[in-house]
């Protein structure tokens, strides 16, 4: 199509819609149009004097014709034009940016590796390419992957880098060329961007600038047949003995749809679970879940991975490394309950054998006067429920049962929100009669805190109504309400279970925005019972289990005495309260996996006993090498953030790093927390790998270049020629002569002729 | 006239159908005696002994003491009945008289091994534990039953207890025992981890003491004693 039209038009369609549109001729167009009109009404009136053997009607066609082939000559007799702005040869700069990273290995499906691109386009001796270029502009030529760096020769090219950092290099070249004038950037690429940055950031300023970025795209479009495997994430901690669900999401391109693979989950020394996975339809992310159970503890580099397919283009991208730190310690929480109730006696002995909770019991039996179980101390809760910061955040989870708000003080309740809020606790509501808004708690800070809204309570009836508990699709995924079976038989065993009973009625439409509903039943009154919702809140989570009387599900005539659904139940719920909770010290790797000598930052959150962050600690990040030696590394204040802080580390050695970030201030510690890097060779440029055309036609749009493949990169020279950016002169290209002028009056002339022939008119 | 303070009395249709309602009701197990009174009904056979003066004020009183929202009124409900699954804590008297059918067997049985805790008392002599045991072996063949001395938590649950005092039936304030010698034994019955399904107050007569503290004629310290015990085996079982 591009040939036709050139061929017609003479010039490109780009020239088009670069230049502007104009008449060369010297008088006014109204003239020009007065002497077209009179022209016009001539062969007209010729038409109409002339009567012979013709009728009306083709005396019409015939001057529509004639009328026609005039209005082209008058066209042309005008000189229409474009005038264009073209650089100066040799006065502008052109930026080449070439990808260097490892996808630049890649073979595509026509057999040609992606890297051959350059040395075909950019031999001086072979390539119309750079020769063209070189006549037209000076040339600069960078390479680009974790960094951007200005090269004199292809042979500096590795195609080793680890990363596909777009914004980085758009910025390092602008920032390079910013004091010569720069005609436009040359991107050659694939567009697989790994960076963290969003490209809007590197894109502003070259549109503020006015550079456009010609943007050459490599690769297929769609890597097959292969199998990707999607990003893993995993908490970083986790109590030993606990099942985690973990999302997997697998892609596939040139599979069947329907046919399965293996999908294998293991550690450094053994198989943690291995499930057959269902492949979705081409290029369509499929969500495998799969349940993964702790029982060693300490850290460990967790791999998810499926085995390379027959024939697969790319099997580096099959697998996915986590970390997660096993631990074997006990979760305090406080189970605080405002009245005897079975839920206290049930709770405690579902968890009883749960060596990584301690469910600290702190039961009002009556007023002022308290039973205190699973204490550490005497002196702990020595005076009832916490009144300070320091004490309640000792708990990592807070369970409040059927207690009124009127029993806390304002203080005491704000400092139950900040719990959550600040601290970053989990806080689980109980139902019963004296909860939620029959408790009173409507109005209070704690309300905002919860993942339902409340009402105004039931009047001094009271509500009660039995409800069959279900999940919904939400619990059907949620590792909180899985009773410990296999996903198959889920439904079943919560079908099986014997109806709770509600004294709180909250619908669904009482559900936070950001809330998630998990349980749900059915009310006698023919509400839908929300049982238990969560949402996040601040740092924390908060969940409404409104039933108040899950006991039922070990105790009631219907449950077999084998049946382990009450214990399943209440081990998942106060482990997820408790899971995830930070610590006063919280250290983090930017990323868990980096190639030796690449930099990641090291960042710790820093908070003192009643969690507010601290900005005069002193950090220090112990390091131990996989080799053993072990090094110190100061972190320092980011500024940025409260209690944030930060130092760059490159890890020299292949393999798995611990680091220990300590925090102290004034001479007492603070807290310390571990965190573990693993230093291998990166395989991160081997997912996603598929030509990213659209982001590299938005960049092109976005600062108005174009985009490119190897079949029409020749056009780019001309193209950057007359972008208008550099130094540049006015060019005017005549369109009289276009050859579309010329066989547009051929086919008036021969249409006239053609039509007297027809009607007998000659 | 005076207005009863106390909550709606429910017919026994309607208590079942809302169980649950309160968080505590304070259960009384129907069995079959020696003397084919085992029938479900008022005054029939040995469990209905002091009933039901006795479960009420026993419910006035605790809920005077305790911070506990119970059901105002007593709750029978026999042991063969799947309906006893929905009271974790049930209160059992007299069972010197006691015998078992197969089907109350196979109830109590479900109902402790679930984790429902039972309270024994009033029940005297040799005689009555021998037949309380023979029960207690159709029940659990292979557990025994052992003594709870003063360190057991359940005596600090909620009134520290430093002594086990034999508690006399009411018009026996003098003699105290009905059995010749036979002193007041608390023991108990533990599942196979360890933990106390059942209380079993041998000897002594708690529920006469709940049942007749308003008497001027029965001393003070027998029922106040009674009622610690009332107080502390519910704070015990409700927690434990």
């Amino acid at each position: 199509m591009q040939g036709i039209f050139e061929f017609l038009f003479k010039y490109r369609r780009l020239v088009f819609e670069q230049g502007d549109f104009a008449f060369a001729a010297p008088s006014s167009v109204r003239t020009w149009l007065v002497i077209a009109g009179l022209i016009a009404a001539g062969a007209v009136a010729t038409y109409t004097i002339a009567r012979g053997k013709s009728s009306v009607a083709d005396r019409g066609v015939m001057a529509g014709l004639r009328v026609a082939l005039i209005a082209v000559l008058v066209f042309c007799l005008m000189q229409p034009s474009l005038t264009l702005s073209t650089v100066v040869p040799q006065q502008n700069f052109v930026g080449i940016l070439m990808d260097d990273s490892r996808s630049m290995q890649l073979t595509d499906d026509d057999g040609t590796v992606r890297n051959s691109f350059f040395a075909d386009a950019f031999t001086p001796e072979q390539s119309p390419l750079i020769q063209e270029l070189s006549e037209r502009f000076v040339l600069r030529f960078f390479r680009f992957s974790d960094v951007s760096r200005r090269i004199d020769g292809l042979e500096e090219m590795t195609f080793n880098g680890t990363h596909t950092n777009l914004a980085n290099a758009l910025d390092a070249a602008r920032s390079e060329l910013s004091g010569v004038p720069l005609s436009g950037l040359v991107m050659i690429t694939d567009g697989a961007d790994t960076g963290e940055r969003p490209l809007t950031e590197a894109i502003v300023p070259l549109q503020a600038a006015g550079i456009p970025v010609f943007t050459v795209g490599l690769g297929d479009d769609s890597l097959e047949p292969d199998i990707e495997l999607g990003r893993v994430e995993l908490p970083r901690s986790a109590l030993q003995g606990s099942t985690l669900m973990v999302d997997v999401v697998v892609t596939q391109n040139g599979f069947s749809p329907g046919s399965t693979v293996p999908l294998i989950i293991e550690d450094d020394t053994r198989i943690l679970a291995e499930e057959s996975v269902e492949l979705g339809p081409d290029g369509e992310p499929v969500v495998t879940r799969i349940g993964i159970e702790l029982q060693e503890p300490g850290a460990r580099r967790v791999t998810f991975r499926i085995p390379g397919q027959p024939d697969e283009r790319v099997e580096r991208n099959n697998a996915r490394n986590a970390w997660i730190d096993v631990t074997d310690e006990a979760e305090k929480i406080l189970y605080f309950e405002g009245e005897p109730r079975w839920e206290v006696k049930f709770m405690r002995r579902a968890v009883a054998e749960d060596d990584n909770l301690q469910l600290v019991l702190l039961q009002r039996t009556a007023e002022s006067k308290f039973l205190r179980l699973e204490v550490s101390d005497s002196t702990e809760l020595e005076f009832g429920f916490p009144t300070t910061r320091e004490e309640l955040y000792r708990y990592r989870a807070l369970v409040l049962g059927s207690v009124e708000a009127s029993f806390f003080t304002h203080d005491q309740l704000q400092m139950i929100a900040d719990f959550v809020s600040e601290r970053g606790g989990g806080l689980l509501f109980l139902g019963g009669l004296s909860a939620f808004a029959e408790g009173g708690w409507a109005g209070t800070p704690v309300e905002e805190v919860m993942p339902v809204g409340l009402g105004t309570p039931t009047g001094e009836e009271g509500f009660f109504s039995e409800v069959d508990v279900t999940p919904t699709p939400a619990g059907f995924a949620h590792p909180a309400v899985q009773l410990d079976a296999e996903p198959e038989d889920l439904q079943a065993r919560w079908e099986a279970l014997p109806p709770l009973t509600i004294v709180n009625p909250l619908d669904k439409s009482d559900v936070r925005p950001g809330a998630t509903v998990l349980l749900e039943g059915l009310r006698n009154d023919g509400g839908i019972q929300v049982v238990l919702a969560y949402q996040r809140y601040g740092r924390g989570t908060s969940i409404a289990l409104t039933a108040q009387d899950t006991w039922l599900w070990q105790m009631h005539s219907d449950v077999s005495l084998e049946d382990q659904s009450h214990e399943s139940f209440w081990k998942q719920m106060l482990r997820w309260l408790s899971d995830g909770v930070p610590d006063a010290v919280v250290a983090t790797a930017a990323e868990e996996e980096v190639e030796p000598g690449e930099a990641i930052a090291l960042t710790a959150s820093i908070r003192d006993s009643t969690f507010l962050e601290v900005n005069d600690a002193t950090v220090i990040a112990t390091i131990t090498s996989p080799s053993g030696v072990v090094q110190e590394l100061p972190l320092e204040w980011t500024v940025q953030e409260d209690g944030e802080y930060s130092a760059p580390f490159r890890p020299a050695e292949l393999g798995d790093y611990e680091i220990q970030i300590s925090a102290e201030r004034l001479g007492g510690q603070l807290g310390s927390d571990v965190t573990y890097l693993h230093a291998a060779p990166s395989d991160r440029e081997f997912f996603g790998a598929a030509r990213r055309t659209q982001l590299l036609q938005r960049i092109a749009d976005d600062t108005g270049g174009q985009f490119y493949t190897r079949d029409d990169v020749l056009d780019l020279p001309e193209d950057i020629t007359i972008s208008g950016a550099g130094v540049t002169l006015v060019d005017e290209l005549d369109l009289w002569d276009m050859p579309v002028l010329f066989l547009l009056m051929l086919l008036f002339m021969g249409a006239e002729w053609g039509y007297r022939r027809i009607r007998g008119l000659v | 006239m005076f207005d009863d303070p106390r909550g709606p009395y429910l017919q026994p249709e309607e208590l079942r159908a809302t169980a649950g309602r309160f968080p505590f009701y304070w259960t009384r197990a129907a069995y079959s005696d020696g003397g084919g009174g085992g029938r479900f009904r008022r005054g029939g056979g040995s469990w209905s002994v002091d009933f039901p003066k006795s479960d009420q004020q026993f419910l006035i009183v605790i809920k005077r003491l305790m911070r506990l929202n119970a059901y105002d009124w007593e709750n029978p409900v026999a042991l063969s009945d799947p309906q006893l699954r929905k009271y974790p804590l049930i209160y059992m008297l007299e069972v010197g008289r006691m015998y078992m059918t197969d089907a109350e067997v196979e109830g109590l049985r479900g109902y402790m091994e679930a984790g429902g805790f039972v309270i024994v008392d009033d029940f005297w002599g040799a005689r009555a534990w021998d037949n309380f045991l023979w029960n207690m072996r159709r029940v659990f063949p292979d557990k025994t039953i052992v003594d709870i001395g003063l360190d057991h938590p359940v005596y600090s649950a909620y009134y520290q207890i430093e002594e086990v005092i034999q508690v006399p039936a009411f018009g026996n304030t003098v003699q105290l025992t009905e059995c010749g010698g036979c002193y007041p034994q608390v023991k108990g019955m533990y599942d196979d981890d360890g933990r106390l399904m059942m209380m079993i107050n041998f000897n002594t007569d708690l529920g006469d003491a709940w049942e007749w503290a308003e008497q001027p004629s029965y001393p003070l310290e027998f029922s106040t004693y009674a009622y610690q015990m009332g107080a502390n085996m519910i704070t015990y079982a409700m927690t434990h």
